[in-house]
């Protein structure tokens, strides 16, 4: 299901005298501003990708030959909005920061809700605070999670003792810390959803952005450990998800609640070739790397976006407010 | 931001950078006087500047570059080379900047900052938030990270965000790496602890740097 992780034992320290300390040169660039792209015509650090003149080398990319996945934000939209069928079964999992405005929204549409330890404090405070006209009590039983999970260090005690009273199942889990909450959440959620196809699960993670950045970057490789799960990372000012490579790649845009902004990141491993439409700046055939063209402050131009690309791409588009 | 700006040679905002000093500064320091906290420069596409901001600080003697007519770079890359355009040569080894505001907010407003880092991999420039602070560590150096224990740390984290590692080694981590691995999909260093006042970090990869600031109340 996921790709194998391995859990790093602490590791005995070398030998360490005698470590020359080099200081940073000042190596000098020739040109700052063309360091990439030996054929763009010297564009400035990218912003967003100049459309790349096609190598008439290169073969077309066999698109054709990956299978399709497609992805939608219908879960944003407003309930009486929703289209019969995007996915069949949505997972919320709240980590241990402020939760956004459209919290309740999405808890709404779930049918598992999970909080990561401190994710259960978020919840607790933050619900009654965006439903300012219900009681306390209602909206803190009303939004109750069906689990609690990982290693409760965070997780206040009348908290854990408040839910764990309306029946919240506590998953202590303190033993493990080899992996996140997010991988432990992840996880539990797909061992506990029916079928053995998850292809029609999604699961909305609140609170995995922003914050401390070690946490923000273990919340992004979850993506990556667990390719075949659609897994959407949510903040007041976007969201982002994982455009496996095994796939060719179509994004419904929903332009009431998303967009115009986005982007294509290529974490982790440079793309030697991405292609995509429905971009005011769409990719062709384009490398992307850090160091060199990652495509942000990018515009959605149309309600169909499509990438293609030899490595995992994360997708990350605004959120309207 | 108030220890920073009144020990940094030169203060840049990046267009609603402005904003933020001209409405958080004094908030946060208990000083009315905004005259003490001017920025030399203010540069960018100033699409985001309020005109009343930008008039106050023209006013004041910053100087307001204005690059809207460049719309391929992003507001800090324009920054970063304008330090750089300006830093002599003998002073460059010395330099180090200091961005705030660069993380959270809009993920790809993020990641055009992170790739500054690597596209000016021979600058030292930390992107600092309340959180933590992040730093490039490139590959082609042995670095030497000294801990401030008072301020930050314990918690850090090293990511190859731009491609892979086949070979790490760390000394001074509660959970060292030798000769390890490191990709995304794959490990990572997180929620990784200091443990001595002196990190080392060798890489065949161009790595990032993260340490947790502690709360200075």
């Amino acid at each position: 299901r996921c790709a194998s992780w391995t859990s790093e034992a602490p590791v005995a320290v070398g030998d360490a005298d005698q470590i020359q300390f080099l200081k940073h040169s000042t190596r000098t660039r020739a040109t700052i501003n063309c360091n990439f792209s030996e054929h763009a015509p010297c564009p400035m650090e990218p912003h967003h990708p100049r459309r790349a003149p096609t190598a008439a080398m290169d073969p077309p990319s066999p698109a054709g030959a990956r299978p399709a996945m497609s992805h939608s934000s219908a879960f944003l939209l407003p309930s009486s909005a929703t289209p019969a069928a995007s996915a069949d079964a949505y997972a919320v999992v709240v980590l241990n920061q402020r939760l956004p405005r459209f919290a309740p929204l999405l808890w709404d549409r779930a049918q598992v809700r999970v909080c990561a330890d401190g994710g259960a404090n978020r919840v607790f405070d933050g619900m009654p605070e965006l439903l300012p006209g219900h009681a306390r009590d209602d909206v803190r039983s009303r939004y109750k999670p069906d689990v609690i999970k990982g290693d409760m260090d965070s997780v206040r005690p009348e908290v854990k003792e408040y839910y764990s009273n309306l029946g919240t199942k506590i998953a202590d889990q303190s033993h493990d810390q080899d992996t996140t909450d997010l991988h432990k959440c992840v996880a539990f959620i797909t061992d506990n959803s029916p079928g053995s196809d998850k292809s029609n699960l999604c699961i909305l993670v609140l609170g995995a952005l922003g914050g401390r950045f070690d946490h923000e970057m273990g919340n992004i490789n979850v993506l990556h450990l667990f390719p075949n799960i659609k897994i959407v990372l949510l903040s007041d000012d976007c969201l982002i998800f994982l455009l496996p490579r095994t796939h060719t790649h179509s994004i419904h845009i929903e332009r009431s609640v998303e967009g115009p902004h986005c982007g294509l990141i290529p974490v982790g491993t440079p793309s030697t070739s991405t292609t995509t439409t429905g971009l005011r700046w769409n990719l062709d055939n384009t490398h992307m790397s850090f160091g060199g063209l990652i495509s942000t402050s990018n515009i959605v131009d149309e309600d169909q976006v499509m990438v293609t690309s030899d490595s995992d791409l994360i997708w990350t588009i605004s959120l309207r407010h | 931001a108030s220890p920073l700006g009144s020990r940094a040679k030169m203060r840049i905002c990046a267009d609603g950078g402005a904003n933020r000093i001209f409405d958080e500064m004094s908030q946060m320091t208990n000083d009315l006087d905004r005259n003490r906290y001017i920025p030399e420069i203010v540069e960018g596409d100033m699409d985001s500047i309020r005109p009343e901001v930008k008039r106050f600080y023209s006013s004041q003697g910053s100087k307001i570059s204005d690059k809207s007519h460049n719309q391929e770079t992003t507001d800090l890359h324009k920054c970063i080379s304008s330090i750089r355009h300006r830093t002599p040569d003998h002073e460059k080894a010395n330099l180090c900047v200091l961005v705030t505001g660069a993380l959270g907010g809009r993920f790809d407003h993020e990641a055009a900052n992170i790739n500054v880092l690597y596209v000016f991999s021979d600058m030292r420039i930390v992107l600092l938030s309340d959180d933590c602070l992040i730093q490039l560590l490139p590959k082609t150096h042995h670095h030497e990270i000294y801990i401030e224990s008072s301020v930050e740390g314990p918690h850090c984290g090293i990511f190859p965000i731009g491609a892979p590692s086949t070979s790490t080694t760390t000394t001074g981590l509660k959970w060292n790496l030798s000769d390890a691995e490191m990709r995304f999909g794959s490990m990572i260093s997180t929620s990784n602890i200091v443990d001595s006042d002196k990190v080392t970090v060798q890489s065949d990869a161009d790595l990032l740097w993260t340490i947790s600031l502690r709360n200075l109340t």
